[in-house]
């Protein structure tokens, strides 16, 4: 039957053409490209020295990389509690007969979604200020100057300060994606499980939970593709700082590779954010299978 | 009996009560920023500072004045650059989504299933590990700080959700209507344009809407690709004030609110197909 749709192989390759020269030009090349100056020593100007596996040995060995590695898994948990956490409780309260404003909900919760993460890094930099931010104001409004400080010049609160955007900025997003998933389920089953007599919690967590679990997996998915790549808000509140204590691999590539023009490890450590990123998206999916399947059987 | 009934009644409306509450407290934090930033772009940077969340007292619009006439901001020129850029991007990353997703979906040829698999791997692979390597392959060949260089990896990141969407799509319309049109002596590439391009509106609607949003509010690739200031994309622009206007919040939220704008505009006379759209994208991809 499909022959009916066979043009000729010069109609299909003049199709083609212009997509995939584009795609392999900035997707293929590129990786390409920085496998092999991985193993040059090459700052940027015109000389360039192989030296074997010595970007990656440093590379091991260097304590600012993991660090980062461990911040980015850091980001990664904290959304997954903190994005999906928080927006399927808010599901399961839109969903209550009681609440009213709905559709106003969804369309002011997923707006921050669509605002840039520069802008919304911007905006929580004015939040954190220590002199006109929000959050100083209303610690002087209630009394605790004592507890009045430069919020982003934390060490030890740095990272917690850098989720919060990031998470604040999802949780709609999540909740929309939830709620269109448990609209799709058939309402006979709440209430035949109401009739039985189970309460709210119960029907969340054995009724809804098991229903809706491939687009809870859609969501993790996207959360952990999502935090690995964090650089836009890092970029905009903190650069990596106070130090390196809020520094993620993308920024500390873009550092190594730009501010220090060292591009032969800068490329060096390109090649490990690939690596690293597709394990722990490939893990993490291979974990989540594993998991579910386990439930089921 | 009746004393049961009033104390459901009770806790229902303690329980509605909270429950709005809540919901409504986060629609707020969602929303209180954007209003922040509003109210607080028509004050004086010095009222701003003396008191920086009450409603402006003389409201002025000296910063938007002084923003959009100071040539050194390069506000206008960015918001062009951004809105060609995304323009652009967007009508070929529908078009090519388009052809290609047709193409693997339903011609046979050599290398159909080795070209999903180049593309399932662009879904794959980390973007943000090519931050590096796209600037030295666009420096080495001269592609970078040109009018058209965001183009390229736009379209390029854009491409595979698209082709998948597309895809998935044309399996879902029966293959007869081509065959249909084959006999009527309709070549390739007129059934192609003038009977699948109309079927397949909906997805491509659904592509472009995902898309507007991701290619207006790129940062990164546009911080390492793009060196000159009259090129420069909205969202490195407003790196830019930060640093110009540094203690300068209404001066920087008036910029913000100028660039984020078209987006709000949009936003709010779309949100129901945005969202649908986005959700769509989303689980599907």
């Amino acid at each position: 039957m499909l022959k009916t749709i066979k043009p000729k192989g010069h109609v299909i390759f003049l199709y083609l053409l212009a997509p995939v020269a584009i795609f392999v030009f900035t997707v293929f090349i590129p990786l390409l490209t920085a496998f092999r100056y991985s193993f040059y020593e090459w700052k940027g100007g015109p000389q360039k020295t192989f030296i074997g596996l010595d970007n990656y040995l440093n590379l091991i060995e260097d304590s600012v990389f993991w660090q980062s590695f461990g911040h980015n898994i850091y980001l990664v948990i904290a959304c997954i509690i903190g994005q999906i956490g928080i927006a399927f409780v808010l599901v399961l309260m839109i969903n209550s007969k009681l609440v009213k404003f709905k559709t106003m909900h969804r369309t002011f919760g997923f707006f921050p979604s669509t605002i840039s993460a520069v802008c919304i890094g911007l905006i929580w930099n004015m939040i954190y200020h220590y002199q006109y931010g929000i959050i100083n104001w209303f610690l002087k409004l209630i009394g605790r100057e004592d507890l009045v400080k430069v919020w982003l010049n934390e060490s030890s609160l740095v990272m917690l300060l850098v989720s919060i955007p990031l998470i604040w900025q999802y949780i709609g997003y999540y909740m929309v994606i939830i709620i269109s998933a448990i609209s799709s389920i058939d309402t006979e089953i709440f209430e035949s499980a109401e009739i039985d007599g189970a309460n709210g919690i119960q029907r969340a967590i054995y009724i809804v939970l098991p229903l809706i679990k491939n687009t809870l997996l859609v969501c993790l998915t996207l959360c952990i593709a999502g935090n690995m790549k964090a650089f836009d808000n890092i970029y905009v509140m903190t650069h990596g700082g106070p130090g390196t204590d809020s520094m993620v691999m993308a920024m500390y590539g873009y550092q190594i590779s730009f501010s220090q023009s060292n591009m032969g490890y800068g490329s060096c450590i390109s090649i490990a954010i690939f690596v690293l990123s597709l394990l722990v998206i490939g893990g993490s999916q291979g974990i989540l299978k594993f998991l579910t399947k386990e439930k089921e059987a | 009996m009746e004393k049961n009934l009033m104390v459901q009644k009770v806790r229902n409306g303690v329980l509605g009560v909270i429950l709005n509450g809540i919901l409504i407290i986060f629609s707020l934090t969602c929303i209180f920023p954007l209003v922040w930033m509003f109210y607080s772009s028509f004050k004086e940077k010095r009222a701003f500072n003396a008191d920086i969340m009450g409603l402006p007292s003389e409201p002025t619009l000296v910063n938007y004045i002084r923003i959009l006439t100071n040539s050194d901001y390069h506000l206008a020129e960015s918001m062009w650059n951004s809105v060609r850029t995304t323009a652009l991007s967007v009508f070929f990353i529908v078009l090519f989504g388009f052809i290609v997703g047709y193409i693997l979906a339903r011609v046979r040829f050599r290398g159909n299933r080795l070209l999903y698999m180049m593309f399932l791997m662009g879904m794959l692979i980390p973007i943000h590990s090519l931050l590096v390597p796209i600037y030295v392959v666009f420096n080495n060949t001269g592609m970078s700080n040109k009018w058209f260089t965001l183009l390229l990896p736009y379209v390029s990141f854009g491409l595979p959700l698209s082709i998948f969407l597309v895809e998935g799509y044309v399996k879902s319309i029966p293959i007869a209507l081509e065959e249909a049109a084959a006999i009527d002596g309709s070549s390739f590439s007129r059934t192609l344009w003038t009977i699948i391009l109309p079927m397949c509106k909906p997805i491509l609607v659904t592509v472009a809407i995902i898309q507007v949003f991701g290619n207006w509010n790129e940062f990164s690739f546009a911080l390492v690709l793009i060196k000159d200031v009259a090129l420069q994309t909205v969202p490195l622009a407003l790196t830019q004030f930060k640093g110009q206007f540094a203690s300068d919040y209404p001066k920087q939220m008036a910029a913000m609110l100028i660039t984020m704008s078209p987006i709000i505009v949009l936003y709010f006379a779309f949100s129901k197909e945005i969202i649908k759209g986005m959700v769509a994208g989303a689980v599907k991809g």
